[in-house]
């Protein structure tokens, strides 16, 4: 028989930190194939309806080019960016759920409020990153298209361009963070998803019917009308949307809710 | 060492684990036993830190699972063989866990080795068999070199030969000075794996003791006659109150005396023995037996043999 002098336990001092579970996640979303798939698809459909959507305002009237946004038109084909951006933040949770990983997860770092704030972490660094680079892109794409055609485009250097790339690439990174505390909230990659695009892609068109005004508040209507947008609508009975950096805040806020809602129940729960 | 103390968990109204205390010794392998259902499992989430008991405690070396400062490398698991993404690869899967205890990468390959799943160690896990699962499995619970390993069902669908590598895996590590705990409903394997014993039903303790004791303690031994005199052995034994039953190949199966008991009616009545043995009880048999009235979802008499069962 071997030496029984406990030759294993042999821990180095100290305890696992912050910086260690946070590596631990960012490899796992590195090594998992649904990473690449929503990233090719994600850029592939961006980028597309980017394109189409700056030849469809091509060659029009002068009359057409009354309040024009180049810097809107070349920026709302990210918005099925939003709906993939939101699905991977959500199967980033509900993935570990579905494969029973959640349960190797916690028995290697337990401390439940570190783990979340280190996965927290790594999704916004990720989707942040690449949903910035993913709209910058999209707007200069946009803009070679528009001024290529001939039509009025813009430059970063325009009123409002850069403000209104950079607040689109951070919503949507928010976008992917709501989801992915509806994932915590279900534990299930349908019921997260159905959440995310009923309260994103369908409450809008409910509400369409019901409240006009109250329209302003839903996540989809402040990307495309207030965050987006650098030409103020004129009046005339339009309800005047919300400024970029409310609307921004309050997605904030809504990220904000859905994670803290999640954590609650995370740290809580039995896995 | 492992130490769990009143533990209790309900699921709704019924305790699938109640007021459970026993000890899970070091060097030893200690084998968890119960029918399907009765709280093995819970218990080992409780122990592990993923359920939250609703009373008392499991300890881990004196501590509670959560504070452990480098889980992976105080603690292995095994307690679900597919817990892991079915999309990465092994390596990586191995590879994540060993960055959350800073467990430096060399140990990866190291436990590949080990468990011999060194040549699909870049093959995606979801295409594993289940014998693969479970050696990835025990490779991420060896990944930190923990003192203390917890494993449940690790022989479940695995073929004899997969049975018994496990078997002597298990053997290995007790025999490094290890914590060894495994759960179990087949009492046959525990015979062979285990020093020790932890028999539960219905979330309760039945009994905490050596394999050899536990089948000693449990119920009355039968004892085989062969005999030509059949009809005066069968009146004198049912009148001393033992019972008697058809054996194998002509032989009787006497429960409730003991062999000399036997020899000494047989002398008195002059009734001629061929042979006269204690069967020793199976351990099947041992089991089932504790466990009768523990076992889930099948109507039990309201004896209460169980509840002065045969707890140290
Ligand atoms: N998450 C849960 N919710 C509700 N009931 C549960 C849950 N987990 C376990 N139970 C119940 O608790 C009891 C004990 O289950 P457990 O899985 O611990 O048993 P087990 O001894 O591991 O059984 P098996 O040998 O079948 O694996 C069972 O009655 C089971 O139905
Ligand atoms: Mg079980």
């Amino acid at each position: 028989m071997t030496d029984t002098t406990q030759a294993f336990a042999s821990a180095p001092a100290g305890h696992y930190r912050f910086k260690h579970v946070a590596r631990s996640e960012a490899l796992k979303v590195l090594t998992l194939r649904s990473t690449a798939i929503t990233l090719v698809v994600t850029v592939a459909a961006a980028l597309l309806v980017t394109g189409l959507v700056a030849n469809a305002n091509l060659h029009h009237g002068a009359g057409y080019y009354f309040g024009f946004d180049p810097t809107q038109t070349s920026l709302v084909g990210l918005i099925p960016a939003a709906l993939t951006g939101g699905v991977f933040g959500a199967l980033l949770i509900t993935g570990e759920y579905a494969s029973g990983t959640i349960r190797g997860t916690l028995a290697a770092a337990p401390r439940r409020t570190m783990l979340l704030v280190a996965k927290v972490a790594v999704t916004a660094t990720a989707m942040a990153v690449f949903s910035e680079m993913l709209t910058f892109a999209a707007f200069f794409l946009g803009q070679a298209v528009l001024s290529g055609g001939g039509a009025p485009s813009a430059s970063l250097g325009s009123p409002g361009a850069l403000r209104a790339v950079l607040m689109t690439g951070a919503f949507i990174a928010l976008l992917a963070l709501m989801s992915f505390g509806f994932g915590l909230i279900f534990r299930s990659t349908a019921g997260a998803i159905a959440s995310f695009v009923g309260i994103v892609f369908v409450l809008p068109l409910v509400m369409r019917g019901i409240s006009e005004p109250d329209l302003r508040y839903v996540p989809t209507q402040i990307l495309t009308n207030s965050v987006m947008s650098t030409v103020s609508l004129g009046p005339g009975g339009v309800v005047k949307p919300l400024s970029p950096t409310v609307g921004l805040l309050l997605m904030v806020l809504y990220a904000a809710v859905s994670l803290v809602v999640g954590a609650t129940l995370f740290v809580k729960r039995d896995a | 060492m492992i130490t769990a103390h009143s533990l209790t968990k309900r699921y709704g109204a019924t305790p699938a684990v109640d007021n459970l205390t026993f000890e899970v010794p070091a060097g030893l392998v200690t084998g968890f036993l119960g029918p399907n259902g009765s709280g093995k499992s819970t218990t080992m989430r409780m122990i592990m830190g993923l359920d939250v008991p609703d009373s008392g405690s499991a300890l881990i070396g004196g501590r509670v699972f959560r504070e452990l400062p480098w889980p992976l490398r105080e603690v292995g698991g095994l307690l679900d063989a597919k817990a892991f993404h079915p999309a990465r690869t092994a390596r990586n899967h191995l590879r994540w866990l060993a960055l959350t205890n800073d467990i430096p990468m060399r140990r990866v390959d190291e436990v590949l080795d080990e468990v011999g799943l060194s040549s699909v160690a870049n093959k995606r896990a979801g295409k594993f068999s289940l014998g693969m699962s479970q050696r990835l499995g025990i490779a991420a619970a060896l990944l930190g070199d923990p003192a203390v390993l917890l494993f449940d069902e690790p022989v479940n669908g695995l073929d004899p030969e997969g049975i018994r590598w496990v078997r002597n895996f298990l053997r290995r590590l007790a025999a490094e000075g290890r914590t060894v705990f495994v759960s179990s409903h087949l009492i046959s394997e525990m015979s062979l794996t285990a020093d020790r014993l932890v028999v539960i039903g219905r979330g309760r303790l039945i009994a905490e003791t050596s394999v050899a004791d536990f089948v000693a303690r449990s119920g009355r031994g039968a004892v085989k006659l062969v005999t030509p005199d059949r009809a005066g052995f069968a009146s004198a034994l049912a009148a001393a109150g033992a019972t008697l039953e058809d054996g194998e190949a002509g032989s009787l199966t006497v429960e409730g005396l003991t062999a000399p008991q036997i020899g000494d009616i047989a002398a008195r009545d002059g009734l001629r023995v061929y042979e006269l043995t204690p069967v020793a009880v199976s351990l099947e048999d041992a089991f089932m037996e504790l466990t009768q009235d523990e076992v889930e979802y099948r109507p039990s008499s309201m004896a209460g043999a169980v509840g002065a069962g045969v707890t140290e």
